[in-house]
């Protein structure tokens, strides 16, 4: 066994049964955090381990649950890549959670959240490490029940029983596709391993090639949070700890992303190319669905969880690109269009963790997520606002950080497909380039008002004024992730071949990997574009820095008085009078008003005396997501029906048990005479 | 040799971007039949601000301080990117035409934050507007570089302008004209000119960029105000390089670039006046008018990408 | 393909779209007059020009008769009858402006798609205007559909009428004198008896709305 995966065993396992058997406080918290250091150090020494020195590492344990195959492990470089994600953001939330769930002593069980904490994290590393499909099947089963008890951590919050029945059901329904996909596949072969399972792949019929293929993308696409299958998203994350929402919204949703790469690319080989037109379909209705209910939201964690939908759709659209690309053989570029996904993968994941690390500061500081109560935090909370910005700039996808340089790349894998003569590639890159522009500006747009909103002007309500700053391993896992950020921008050179090599290999992708340009200077192997993020960066530091020093020098004549805000001469400035959340989406409001179609009630209360004095005027308008309107509540009103017409098999009646017992012996016995032997 | 060109490049946009913004002034003043300022107004005025005292509001924090150096930052790290002078330069390969996009956007959403951070209602509203019709502009720009790129078989700028140069018919091509129509469009939306925004309005029904920098005073306004000035000049220096080069000096001699700077100069008036008299032909459009002209210069962009692949 | 008839065939067709794409954009109606007569002369220009390089005289005279009929007379009669309902505006169409023009670069690419197989069979330099002509008429098609005001709708029908006839031009290469005179005969038939109908319904609901007609049921 190799010494890193015991180390990452051992970690997550100490961490759990500390958690259990420690006596509560600070040791308990303590110990929990460790595990999750520990393992997720471990997980990602054994990821770089992989991913840079080319060997895989396999392990099998044959004789545990030997009647399906038994378990066995096999790291190859995609694998490791998802691993090293996982590991990558076990450190900074771990961190985090030391200080953030202290807030729930007393009020909820400790233990049971420290153990499921580091149970989810053993199980998400083991899924990409599984080689066989119980092993898979096992791990991401453990994935999901553990975080289905993390979801439901803060029970008495009154959404939370709702959205993590939400999730349990939709999990699952995911799990049963996906299951469904894998029998098929192992229909044909002699042992479930995927190294069987692949070779068998190759002699399937094209019309079982596409069930399988669709199946893992409903099933894989439900887990990822592609619409309309993502409803569990905007629930569960805001309902559970932040820490957890980070690691679900990090990490959990691209291991969905995972699976449909195991099962598409490399146990299937790639297929025909309108396997990509549907993905690039999917992926930019989600980029799109996702950016506007975003802007919608007031409670800041469902707007980050909707965010977390956008760009899921837009590594949605790199994948479909890749596959569009391998189904029309240009293998060269369907390479840079996977690698260019799973770049913006990784920084999501860096920069969505930031943010909902950020949140939970404000969380645990105010006691509340609405953006229309709070406002005036980035003088509580500098440190935490200051973080927040770096995440906010890095979604936004602004230079010189790491979110800018993914898109950049998204874009310019795009490009050689309008150049393509195949008949619908070029119209679909075109739609595709122009929702990936008007999802990166309404993004923006949603950010300036999740950060300005938040943390800028007044304090919206008394919570808000008196909101302290964070502890200091709350700021310090921020801080981890915000150089992260930056880090991953500046180092794009480096990154990208070796995402590249992780991939090829897989299906018919080249193997000598191109180069992504050398030094400072970022350019595409076909040698299309360059550019050169750090020294944008040094550009904008070096200029900022000359301008302030020149304004110093020749035009500070003045000091600088601080006064009450002007606003054309008004003399108060009351909370009030500052824009909300609300009205900062109007305009994009009203312009997409046929999408939203908001519900409004306008109740006036006229004087009992007159009709022309008016006492209250109350108006209410509300969203309603039209999925959910048109698409799941029927759909949970006839599952509601249906399951009160088979409750009626539950009588209660010991008879009616007895007659179910003595139905299905005489079931069997029937099967024994009709298929002896 | 090329750094020192860089150098003199930006600063040449820098000395005269507010001479720019005069200049549209003074033309429609003149075609309204006053007066009007002299053309080097701007220049006075921005003197005189730098002089002035700054007043800062006391909801403010540190960003509102820092978003004027930001903003200036990123306008004018802009204009070392862009084909001003000459092509090939040497910081091209830094950024192509995304990274200019780009760039522009982080100036736009430091501006919007610097609009929020006072607490007025005036900088909410002009920064709830401006992303809008920043948001909506985007697509337009990718498509419009998109077609362009499409034609030079590349996003880099230098290689945009290049390959203009070398095939004059390519000016006359549908895809060309209609992604100039297109550009147009958005020019005027992020530069807040008429119709879609006011620079010279005092209602803030009317205001957009104005409502937004309200709060500023004394040196910060002068930045900010200076910024605004040089992403004008920048527009209309892609503009009228991207689409008409000739005039860009391709080997770096003297005379090179004094016709370079020349044909810069007469771009740029023409464009001035085309921008003079379209303001004061046109009345400006309410706020909820304007996702509809961004919509038309959208099509405009996808017929350009269209007809660039029709004609292959 | 870069050749001067091919580009300015394309540039051509694509004037003729753009000036069809101005009856989802602006409101008057006597906008879209203009925008029709426009898009007229510009038409009979495209044609005059494959005449002149197809060495095709006969399309001379097809022009002319599409420049007098569409681009003066038609235009003519339709602003005496604007004046004669008194109609200022479209309000409130069934679909909004943007999501209107939205619609419409769809269904221009969706044009692109459908073409394509004809585009790549035919050898003609003007066959890389096909698709905008194409995109022409869907987007004639949907004005009809989306519009409530009925002097819209026959615009819409009119400027469908220009997207067939380019189809027609740059496919093809031209129309015969014959078929072009017979065609337009009809449309001017059609055109005259839909007059009488939109005065109908006017006189008989005050307005010229499309949607009053339901009324008829009751």
């Amino acid at each position: 066994m190799n010494l890193e995966f015991g180390l990452m065993l051992g970690g997550y396992g100490v961490g759990a049964v500390g958690a259990l058997l420690m006596p509560g406080g600070r040791a308990g918290r303590g110990i929990a955090a460790f595990g999750m250091v520990w393992g997720g150090a471990a997980g990602l020494a054994l990821s770089l381990q992989v991913l840079l020195g080319g060997a895989a590492f396999t392990l099998e344990v044959p004789t545990l649950l030997s009647i399906a195959d038994g378990l066995a492990f096999r790291l190859d470089a995609l694998g490791a890549f998802f691993l090293g994600l996982v590991g990558l953001l076990a450190i900074p939330c771990g961190v985090y959670g030391f200080e953030y769930v202290g807030a729930y002593e007393g009020r909820y069980s400790l233990r049971l959240l420290g153990a499921m904490l580091n149970m989810f994290l053993l199980t998400m590393s083991l899924v990409p490490c599984a080689d066989n499909v119980l092993t898979f099947l096992l791990m991401w089963e453990g994935m999901s029940l553990t975080s289905y008890f993390l979801v439901l951590t803060e029970a008495d919050e009154p959404d939370t029983i709702a959205a993590a029945g939400w999730y349990l059901a939709m999990t699952h329904v995911g799990l049963a596709l996906a299951l469904a996909g894998f029998l098929i596949l192992a229909a044909n072969a002699t042992t479930t391993a995927f190294g069987d399972l692949r070779t068998a792949a190759a002699s399937l019929t094209p019309a079982m090639r596409n069930t399988v293929f669709l199946l893992a993308l409903a099933g894989f696409g439900s887990k990822a949070g592609i619409v309309p299958l993502h409803v569990w998203l905007p629930r569960a994350h805001p309902a559970a700890p932040s820490h957890v929402s980070a690691l679900m919204s990090g990490v959990m949703i691209k291991l969905g992303v995972y699976g449909l790469l195991r099962i598409g690319l490399d146990l299937l080989g790639g297929g025909p190319a309108w396997w990509g037109a549907l993905l690039i379909g999917l992926g930019a209705l989600s980029a799109v669905v996702g950016v506007l209910y975003a802007l919608m939201e007031n409670d800041l964690k469902r707007l980050l969880a909707y965010s977390s939908v956008e760009n899921i759709g837009l590594v949605f659209i790199g994948l479909g690109a890749g596959f569009l690309f391998l189904g029309l053989d240009a293998t060269a570029a369907a390479l840079v269009a996977f690698a260019a996904a799973l770049y913006h993968a990784l920084n999501h994941a860096a920069f969505k963790s930031l943010l909902f690390l950020g949140a939970g500061s404000v969380l645990h500081a105010t006691r509340t997520r609405d953006m229309n109560r709070l406002g005036g935090l980035i003088r509580g909370l500098p440190w935490t606002a200051a973080f927040f910005l770096v995440g906010a700039l890095a979604i936004a996808g602004l230079p010189p950080l790491n979110g800018f340089v993914s898109e950049w790349l998204l874009f310019q894998s795009l490009l050689p497909g309008i150049e393509s003569r195949a008949p619908m590639v070029a119209p679909l890159m075109t739609l595709a380039v122009s929702v990936l522009a008007l999802t990166a500006g309404l993004a923006a747009a949603g950010f300036v008002k999740a950060f300005g909103i938040t943390f800028l002007a007044i304090p919206r309500s008394p919570a808000a004024e008196c909101a302290h700053e964070a502890p200091v391993s709350m700021r310090v896992g921020m801080g981890i992730l915000a150089v992260a950020c930056a880090v991953f921008g500046l180092a794009a050179v480096a990154i990208m071949p070796a995402l590249a090599a992780a991939l090829a290999g897989s299906a018919r992708l080249p193997v000598p990997v191109p180069g992504f340009g050398s030094g400072v200077s970022l350019s595409m192997p076909s040698g299309f574009a360059r550019m050169s993020p750090t020294l944008v960066a040094l550009g904008l530091i070096l200029i900022t820095g000359a301008a302030w020093l020149v304004v110093r020098l020749f035009a500070s004549r003045w000091p600088v008085r601080v006064s009450a805000t002007w606003g054309c001469g008004r003399v108060v400035q009351t909370p009030r009078m500052e824009y909300t959340s609300t009205a900062f989406a109007e305009p994009l409001r009203r312009v997409f008003a046929e999408l939203y179609r908001p519900t409004q009630d306008l109740s006036i209360d006229f004087h009992p005396e007159s009709r022309y004095f008016v006492q209250s005027i109350e108006y209410r308008s509300e969203i309603v997501p039209w999925f959910e309107r048109y698409l799941y509540a029927p759909l949970v009103t006839r599952v509601r029906r249906w399951s009160i017409w088979v409750r009626a098999l539950q009588s209660g009646s010991a008879h009616a048990y007895l007659t179910y017992l003595v139905i299905a012996l005489l079931g069997l016995l029937t099967l024994l005479i009709v298929r002896p032997g | 040799m090329g750094y020192v060109l860089e150098v003199a490049q930006a600063a040449l946009a820098l000395a005269l971007a507010p001479g720019l913004a005069g200049l549209i002034r003074w033309l429609k003043a003149r075609l309204q039949n006053r007066r009007g300022a002299p053309v080097w107004q701007p220049y006075w005025e921005l003197a005189k601000l730098f002089q002035k005292e700054v007043v800062v509001s006391s909801n403010a924090s540190w960003l509102f301080r820092a978003a004027p150096f930001i903003v200036f930052a990123s306008t004018t790290a802009v204009t070392f990117l862009v084909p001003i002078l000459a092509v090939p330069l040497p910081f091209d390969g830094l950024g192509d035409l995304l990274v200019v996009v780009y760039l522009l956007l982080l100036s736009t959403f430091f501006l919007s934050l610097g609009g929020l951070d006072p607490g007025s209602p005036f900088g909410g509203m002009g920064a709830s507007r401006e992303m809008t019709v920043a948001a909506l502009a985007e697509p337009t720009v990718a498509l419009a570089i998109f077609a362009l790129a499409l034609a030079a078989g590349s996003t880099n700028l230098g290689q945009i302008v290049a390959r203009t140069m070398a095939d004059p018919g390519a000016f006359l091509s549908p895809g060309h004209l209609l992604a100039f129509g297109a550009l147009f469009i958005v020019t005027l939306a992020e530069t807040g000119r008429l119709p879609i925004d006011n620079p010279a309005t005092h209602l803030e029904l009317t205001m957009i960029h104005e409502a937004m920098v309200l709060e500023y005073s004394g040196r910060y306004l002068a930045l900010i105000e200076w910024a605004a000035a040089v992403k004008l000049f920048i527009f209309f220096a892609l503009l009228g390089n991207l689409f008409i080069p000739w005039g860009v000096s391709v080997v770096l001699t003297p005379t090179t670039v004094a016709v370079a700077v020349a044909s810069l100069l007469v771009k740029l008036v023409v464009l001035a006046a085309v921008v003079a008299v379209l303001e004061t032909r046109i009345a400006k459009l309410r706020l909820f008018r304007v996702p509809e002209l961004l919509s038309v210069s959208f099509v405009l962009a996808l017929l350009a990408v269209t007809s660039s692949f029709l004609l292959k | 393909m870069d050749s001067l008839f091919s580009q300015l065939s394309v540039l051509g067709s694509s004037l003729v779209l753009l000036f069809g794409l101005i009856l989802l954009w602006r409101r008057g109606i006597s906008a879209y007059v203009g925008a029709f007569a426009a898009q007229s002369m510009v038409l009979s220009a495209v044609i005059a020009i494959v005449g002149y390089f197809g060495n095709d005289h006969e399309l001379y005279w097809v022009a002319g008769t599409l420049f007098l009929l569409k681009g003066l007379v038609i235009p003519r009669l339709l602003r005496r009858m604007e004046r004669r309902f008194a109609v200022e505006r479209e309000m409130e169409p069934y679909v909004n402006t943007a999501s209107s023009l939205v619609v419409s670069g769809l269904l221009v690419l969706f044009g692109y798609m459908v073409t394509r197989p004809l585009v790549g069979l035919s050898q003609l330099p003007t066959r890389a205007g096909m698709p905008l002509a194409m995109g022409l008429v869907l987007v004639s098609l949907f004005v009809v559909i989306s519009r409530k005001k009925a002097l819209t709708q026959v615009i819409g029908f009119l400027m469908l009428e220009n997207g067939l006839a380019l189809l027609a031009v740059l496919g093809t290469y031209g129309i015969p004198l014959i078929v072009e005179l017979g065609v337009a005969l009809d449309v001017l038939m059609g055109f005259l008896v839909m007059q009488i109908f939109v005065y109908r319904i006017h006189e008989t609901f005050e307005s010229i709305d499309v949607e009053q007609l339901n009324r008829l049921r009751y």
